[in-house]
């Protein structure tokens, strides 16, 4: 039980029908995920993320190795009343609808009535399908089908959720929800396995990541050690005069360092969280997207949900296994509408937003001191190169580290425009 | 169990919502009270409603049959193919939970509809005498023969093997085999001889009679009626509305046959009928003796002028119980027969796709509701080209469930006791045996698949 999830030389070839092999897909694959660890696997499409999590649920069998998942096997009921897993699409059952899908994974789960329609509803209200719910799954668009399939995996308050592209069709708020939420099981004691090819959200989320290619682990390591600059520092400051700037450029020069100055940029996720939730705000009338007219409903109920499911959870957060809830523990939870406090904390950390540091783990890199604030336009300009090359600013050679990981390391840039693409889909 | 209950529910919410069984449905709805209205038969009550019901129940059983093989082998390919099962297996629920959630959504589903259209078929049954206009000789022959449930005694059949057989070596003597048979095996002579043998024994010429004998008449009601059910056919040509004039003798074996006086009563009538259809002749049951010991008797009275042939032997009838327990067992026969098709979409589902699948079941379905057609058939093959079926074809259709023999209007229509005994002969080998060993297979089958993976 060292490690949440283990796999020791995991190999799957997928053979045709005569039995002749064909795709090597995992390839001796040895994967250590520590419990309360947000993991993430990445790789190119068809780089066997998809096919190694596939054989750890016991939905493929290795050709060869071992998968451990919680210390068992991925298979066992035992193990997979604490996990919780995501498809890389979600696979509903059309002719339910949003509740009765709930409803159904709950009772697999054997979860009593009483506590399994108060999860619904949490989880609801949690994923803002509140309005929909009585209509069949079939007629969910995509980020609304993602949205219902993320639902359906926290219903059981998994100890391991396995997410394989959890954001894919989800929009801007949706994508920041989920990574916040990711952010809030971890806070709770759950080990996270994300899969994505969408390296803005695991740059975001990730402990630890390794990348695969061709059914191998090509690099793994914790996220900070493999990003971070150690070569460099970053000051970020409130809007201070120009003496002292010049005051700060000397002590700077002193040291014979190479500097930059600018504006902070905010990230375009940010950006469009603040205008859609200006628009709410406004109650401006919007055409049919119904997962984005519950926005502040459901995220100020976000704390809610895991407020009920953390007094669900008879052990302690800090507990990093043993949180399985029993039947006893149901009668704790009347439904309550959620404290006041952690609200204001989640629709702080999304209207406000203006700090990006909130929401980056890798703190402090994205901003950089300014220069006066004189030339407006052409700073602005200056600020979105920058912001978009934030951690290779000119002539600084990259380190061994970071060339290995050069595509990780583009992270922001790719965060910014897909996130906005995601949204484009999720609201078709 | 929650998760084999919740399966089950999902089947059944499946079933109803992607309207699949909804046609079923409204086609059975419309159907039913239409052939209701619309059935004459050959003009009687009795005729009206034998009608009604076979058909009703034939259809009812063969669209029930159609619809759990779709929806059982629907249910679980469409969770493959589209994938719903990712979030389903991993789950805690074993795989064998997952089947049996399918099994048992279908079976209710099953057991709701047939309860349903049993009860419209019965209703209309039941009604139909009270909403037509026929005579009081035609009531209490509906009564009589249809709403009943009456056990069918076949006469002691009389062992002519050897008669046979010395026959047929009389014949090989004389050197009359080959003139009288010509290029026909032994056994096709046998089958032959024999065959004219029981004619004989079953033809009487004017003034000659003949005597049958029944073992184990028990009726129920010894105040009630006990029925002769027979056929007549006359040898030479006769107009066929000539009837034929009989003298029946039913009573105690020992008394007719030996001549040992008894204590009950024995029959002494004259009856005419017409040929070639069945009729029954009611008897008043207390000429059954104590040990159930009977002798029916028939004689050629001089007036016909011709020999009397009975194209079959006659049944003695009586009735053992009511209608209504005989529907609901007929019905019951219905279900046995839709949870072994059940069983069988599971098994094909488990390694088949959709299509594929559906093919394989309905041609199984179909064997089986031939069976007796098929077993005959190869029967009648020349010897050399039946022993290749013998062992190979045949064994397999025997392992089949034999649906025509068990058909649940064979008897309702001549109002046949369907008796609990032979419900459970029929529950043990069709679900307990064979939709056991189906479901198992599937299981097993299924256990060892890897679900993911996407076979072209």
């Amino acid at each position: 039980m060292e490690y949440a999830v283990e796999t020791l030389s995991l190999t799957k070839i997928f053979s045709d029908w005569w039995g002749r092999e064909r795709v090597l897909a995992v390839d001796e694959l040895n994967l250590k995920v520590s419990y309360n660890e947000v993991f993430g696997l990445l790789g190119p499409n068809g780089s066997g993320k998809t096919t190694t999590i596939k054989m750890l649920l016991g939905l493929l069998y290795p050709t060869k190795g071992k998968a451990f998942v919680l210390g068992g096997d991925g298979s066992d009921p035992k193990i997979n009343a604490r996990i919780g897993f995501l498809p890389e699409e979600s696979y509903l059952y059309r002719y339910l609808n949003a509740r009765e899908t709930l409803d159904f994974y709950g009772r697999l789960f054997g979860l009593p009535a009483k506590v399994r329609k108060m999860r619904i509803e949490a989880l609801l209200d949690m994923v803002g399908l509140k309005a929909v719910a009585n209509r069949p799954v079939g007629t969910f668009s995509k980020g609304m089908a993602r949205r219902i399939g993320l639902a359906q995996a926290l219903i059981n308050d998994p100890d391991l959720l396995v997410l394989d592209e959890p954001t894919t069709g989800l929009d801007p708020i949706g994508t920041r929800q989920i990574k916040d939420l990711i952010l809030e099981l971890k806070k709770r004691g759950k080990t996270i396995l994300l899969c994505s090819h969408l390296l803005a959200d695991v740059e975001d989320v990730c402990d630890r990541i390794a990348i695969l290619y061709g059914g191998k682990i090509q690099t793994e390591g914790q996220v900070k050690e493999l990003l971070q600059q150690t070569n460099k520092k970053q000051i970020t400051t409130d809007a201070i005069s120009d003496t002292a700037i010049e005051k700060i450029k000397q002590i700077i020069q002193q040291e014979q360092a190479h500097f930059d100055i600018s504006s902070p940029m905010d990230k375009l996720e940010t950006f469009f969280i603040k205008t859609v939730t200006t628009a709410q705000h406004e109650a401006l009338p919007t055409s049919g997207a119904v997962s984005s007219t519950n926005i502040s409903g459901f995220l100020s109920s976000e704390v809610s949900a895991e407020d009920i499911l953390d007094k669900l959870v008879s052990a302690s957060i800090s507990e990093k296994t043993s949180s399985k809830e029993t039947p006893t523990t149901e009668q704790v939870v009347p439904v309550e509408t959620p404290e006041p406090k952690p609200d204001e904390d989640v629709l702080g950390k999304l209207t406000e937003s203006s700090k990006p540091a909130e929401t980056k783990p890798v703190e402090g890199e994205a901003a950089r001191p300014g220069p006066p604030k004189s030339d407006k336009q052409e700073q602005i300009k200056k600020a979105i190169l920058d912001q978009l090359t934030t951690r290779s600013p000119q002539g600084v050679p990259r380190t061994k580290d970071q060339n290995a990981d050069s595509e990780l390391y583009r992270g922001p840039q790719g965060g910014q425009t897909d996130n906005p693409q995601a949204g484009d889909q999720g609201d078709a | 169990m929650h998760s084999i209950w919740a399966v089950a529910t999902n089947t059944i919410k499946q079933a109803l919502r992607l309207k699949i069984a909804a046609v079923f449905i409204i086609l059975l709805i419309v159907l039913l009270p239409v052939m209701g209205l619309t059935t004459t038969g050959d003009g009687t009550l009795k005729g009206q409603l034998q009608t009604f019901v076979s058909y009703g129940l034939s259809l009812t059983s063969f669209l029930l049959c159609l619809l759990t093989i779709i929806v059982t082998i629907y249910s679980l390919t469409s969770d493959i193919e589209q994938r719903q099962i990712y979030t389903v297996l991993t789950k805690p629920i074993r795989r064998y939970q997952l089947l049996l959630g399918k099994l048992l959504g279908v079976i209710l589903l099953d057991v709701g509809l047939l309860i349903l259209f049993s009860a419209i078929i019965y209703t209309i049954t039941i009604y139909t005498p009270k909403f037509i206009n026929a005579s009081e000789a035609q009531r209490a022959e509906a009564d009589n023969e249809f709403f009943a449930a009456r056990i069918n005694l076949t006469p002691v059949e009389i062992d002519i093997t050897q008669e046979v057989l010395d026959t047929y070596k009389k014949l090989q003597a004389s050197g009359q085999l080959d003139e009288m048979f010509q290029d026909m095996s032994r056994k096709e002579i046998i089958t032959q001889l024999t065959n004219q043998k029981q004619l004989e024994k079953r033809a009487a010429a004017v003034g000659r009679d003949l005597l049958w004998e029944f073992k184990n008449v028990k009726p129920t009601d010894p105040n009630g009626s006990l029925f002769i059910k027979f056929k007549y056919d006359v040898s030479g040509i006769s107009p066929s509305d000539l009837p034929v004039y009989g003298r029946w003798f039913i009573g105690d074996y020992q008394y007719i046959r030996y001549g040992v006086q008894g204590e009950t009563p024995v029959y002494d009538g004259v009856h005419s009928h017409s040929i070639q259809t069945f009729h029954e002749i009611a008897v008043p049951a207390h000429v059954v003796p104590k040990d159930g010991h009977l002798a029916v008797g028939f004689l050629n009275v001089p007036v016909n002028n011709t020999v009397v042939i009975f194209s079959e032997d006659p049944k003695v009838l009586y009735k053992a119980d009511t209608f209504t327990a005989n529907f609901i067992r007929a019905a019951l026969l219905i279900l046995l027969r839709l949870i072994f098709l059940a069983c069988l979409g599971i098994l094909a589902a488990t390694f088949l796709s959709f299509p594929v699948a559906i093919l394989l079941c309905l041609v199984i379905f179909l064997t089986a509701s031939f069976s007796s057609f098929c077993l005959e058939s190869f029967d009648s093959l020349s010897e050399g080209i039946s022993n290749i079926y013998r062992y190979t074809v045949r064994p397999m259709i025997l392992l089949l469930p034999q649906f025509d023999k068990f058909n649940p209007t064979k008897f309702l229509v001549p109002a046949q006791l369907l008796s609990w005994f032979l419900l459970t002969k029929v529950a043990l080998s069709l679900v307990c045996i064979k939709a056991f060993l189906l479901f198992s297979l599937g299981l097993l089958i299924f256990s060892f698949r890897e679900i993911a993976k996407i076979i072209i």
